[in-house]
């Protein structure tokens, strides 16, 4: 029984000499790759409303919304950041503002200074939110303050 | 009675997938008594889950609990965040959810059984096993477009629906892979090298995994019926998928790997009843009410029972999350079933055990 | 999930009364902090119609000792020994170090005051 078995696995074995081998060669020969791979996270400007929601959404955080005292947003993504779960996606009302393709992020460079710069980045961006929120408080109350007067200078007047 | 010597093995050794320690207490060659030490990855993540993330992001966090059985966290804490916002799910959603957690399965049990191998000194069959199981990784990712992290469930269904040209690749590569089964089956089972390493060690009785609670393919070995799939109708309809419990008697590592290996044809059965029927509905139920009350959930995760007790207080984040891992309940019949056995044989026994600390420990 | 409510003098021998090994699986001891008070959970489940599970709840307060309950469920003390470590309550014959280091601060589980 033995014997049978060792002379069967040797002559398994010199086979094995002339079969193909069964991992690929890499980078000669591109990996397995679905057509609908979760990768890189895309955004189009001209779609979007701005309502925040994805922000939102993200689990771990990596996108973010900056207000310039204009009210314009600016959009900021971190690719080292996003665990590519699509929750983004499926939070957006508006459909193609913002989407997943199938390309893998590239990996983070220590030139980018991912982590520190990031988070300077995110702090940076709810103050700014911050600051246009209260500029336009300001400006309400103003307002407010100088219809009331208006308001107040008619009535003295009848 | 001979002279005791101390040995340990861990937390950084060449047979160990993951830090866990053991002390073994040794008389010659046979281990007398063992010591485990598993939280070496403590990660607070159940302190995370109920301080920084919104319920519904908290299925992504909990599949970073455990890479191999990623689907199964998400799978259970979704359930449990179901029944805290008192929500239906979708049956295709359910029916995607088990297709998924059976694939993981078979990656899963194929990768424990190649460390067994590769414990027990035959680095052949390692190679085979693992080229063998390339193909579920491949299918994972056709599925949920990634081959670690699935991402899969969400709080109230499934986020990928399967498409069918994905559904039918599955199915032809099923087909490759059963005379490969076949071929592993064969030389797990007869391969007498293999044999003098698995057959006898590692031996834990039914008496004792009733004792101590042992749940998984470990307690199936030892012919303790313990599978959540056999149990739960209301949750995933495993029985209308073609579920059958798998059991031995012997309960060394030679019977848990046979249990492994038969496992996986009752996992392709399932996987191919669900491509075959799957049924037609939405894939997310949507709602806005925000968790309350308790509820638990358990789940069959590959290496056994994995339970999720969650308590909401009618705001995004949750009160409280607990995670129960299936090795944790393992670790005092881990600790046991060394004992009588040669120290020569524990690389080969914490294998057959599918250790998972990352979930032990969170 | 069946709750049966006990106070901490009687849950030990309450529980050596409801457990048998052959019909019931323990499956781990919770602990919720809720503010004032901790619930201490104990679950089980039953092998033969394994939706019913049982959790003994117990409400303390945070310096009361509980009962271990070793010498009924043998398997039970991984379980204390977690909650020793992340709840920082105090159980029978349990030592603290098994999850984190000894000289690590107590209780990251609790409610920050
Ligand atoms: S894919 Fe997920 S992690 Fe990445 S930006 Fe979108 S929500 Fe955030
Ligand atoms: S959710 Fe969509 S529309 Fe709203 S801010 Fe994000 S990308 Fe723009």
């Amino acid at each position: 029984m033995i014997k049978y078995f060792t002379m069967k696995t040797f002559f398994k074995a010199i086979l094995n000499l002339f079969k193909k081998p069964v991992t690929i060669k890499y980078p000669f020969e591109q990996t397995f790759i679905p057509d609908d791979y979760r990768g890189m996270i895309g955004f189009n400007e001209n779609l979007c409303i701005w309502c925040r929601r994805c922000e939102m959404a993200c689990p771990p955080g990596a996108i973010v919304f900056s207000q310039a005292m204009d009210g314009k947003q600016t959009y900021h993504f971190n690719r080292a950041v996003c665990i590519y779960c699509s929750e983004c996606v499926r939070a957006c009302p508006k459909e193609g503002a913002i989407f997943q393709t199938n390309v893998p992020a590239k990996c983070a460079l220590k030139e980018e200074n991912i982590n520190n710069g990031w988070n300077i980045l995110y702090g940076e961006a709810l103050m700014s939110r911050a600051a246009y929120a209260a500029e336009k408080k300001r400006l309400a109350a103003e307002k407010a303050a100088a219809i009331k007067t208006e308001m107040e200078k008619k009535e003295a007047k009848s | 009675m001979g002279k005791q010597y101390e040995i340990p093995l861990g937390a950084q050794h060449i047979s160990l997938l993951e830090p866990l320690h053991f002390k073994f207490t040794t008389e010659n060659e046979k281990i007398v008594d063992t010591v485990a030490n598993v939280y070496y990855v403590h990660r607070g993540i159940e302190q995370a889950c109920c301080s920084k993330f919104k319920f519904r992001q908290v299925s992504f966090v909990v599949g970073r609990v455990c890479g191999l059985c990623s689907v199964s966290h998400t799978t259970a804490y979704s359930q449990v965040a179901e029944k805290l916002i008192k929500i239906e799910v979708p049956r295709r959603a359910k029916y995607l959810r088990m297709l998924v957690i059976e694939l993981d399965r078979i990656h899963s049990h194929l990768l424990c059984l190649s460390h067994v191998a590769e414990n027990s000194g035959f680095e052949a069959l390692f190679m085979k096993t693992m080229q063998y199981r390339e193909f579920a990784m491949e299918l994972l990712e056709a599925v949920c477009g990634n081959r670690i992290q699935y991402d899969f469930s969400i709080v109230g269904g499934v986020a990928r629906d399967l498409k069918p040209e994905v559904g039918k690749m599955i199915l032809e590569r099923l087909k490759i892979f059963k005379p490969q089964l076949d071929e592993l089956v064969d030389i797990y089972q007869n391969n007498w090298t293999l044999s003098l390493k698995n057959k006898g060690v590692g031996l834990i009785t039914k008496e004792d995994a009733l004792r101590l609670n042992v749940v998984g393919p470990f307690a199936r070995a030892t012919g303790l019926a313990a599978d959540v799939r056999n149990e739960y109708d209301d949750l995933l309809p495993w029985k209308e998928v073609g579920f059958e419990m798998v059991l031995d008697k012997a309960g060394d590592v030679h019977a848990r790997n046979m249990v492994r290996l038969r496992e996986l044809y009752v996992s392709m059965r399932i996987i191919e009843n669900i491509i075959n029927g799957l049924p037609e509905s939405a894939l997310v139920t949507e709602t806005k009410t925000f968790p309350d009350g308790e509820a638990v959930a358990r789940l069959e995760a590959p290496r056994g029972e994995l339970f999720y007790y969650a308590k909401g207080n009618k705001t995004q984040i949750l009160e409280r999350l607990k995670i129960k891992a299936p090795t944790f309940s393992n670790i005092p019949a881990m600790v046991e079933a060394f004992k009588g056995n040669e120290y020569g044989s524990a690389p080969a026994i914490i294998a057959s055990y599918d250790p998972c600390l990352s979930c032990t420990s969170r | 999930m069946n709750r049966i409510e006990t106070s901490i003098d009687k849950v030990k021998d309450d529980i050596r009364n409801f457990y048998k090994p052959d019909l019931y699986h323990f499956v781990v001891i919770n602990a919720v902090d809720l503010g004032e008070k901790i619930e201490v959970q104990w679950f089980f489940c039953e092998y033969a119609n394994p939706s019913n599970i049982i959790a003994f709840c117990v409400q303390i307060n945070p310096d009361e000792e509980i009962p271990s309950i070793r010498d009924i469920v043998e398997s039970s003390w991984v379980a204390e020994a977690e909650l020793v470590d992340l709840m920082n309550i105090k159980i029978q014959n349990t030592a603290k170090g098994f999850v984190l280091e000894p000289d690590f601060e107590s209780g990251p589980l609790r409610k920050k005051k």
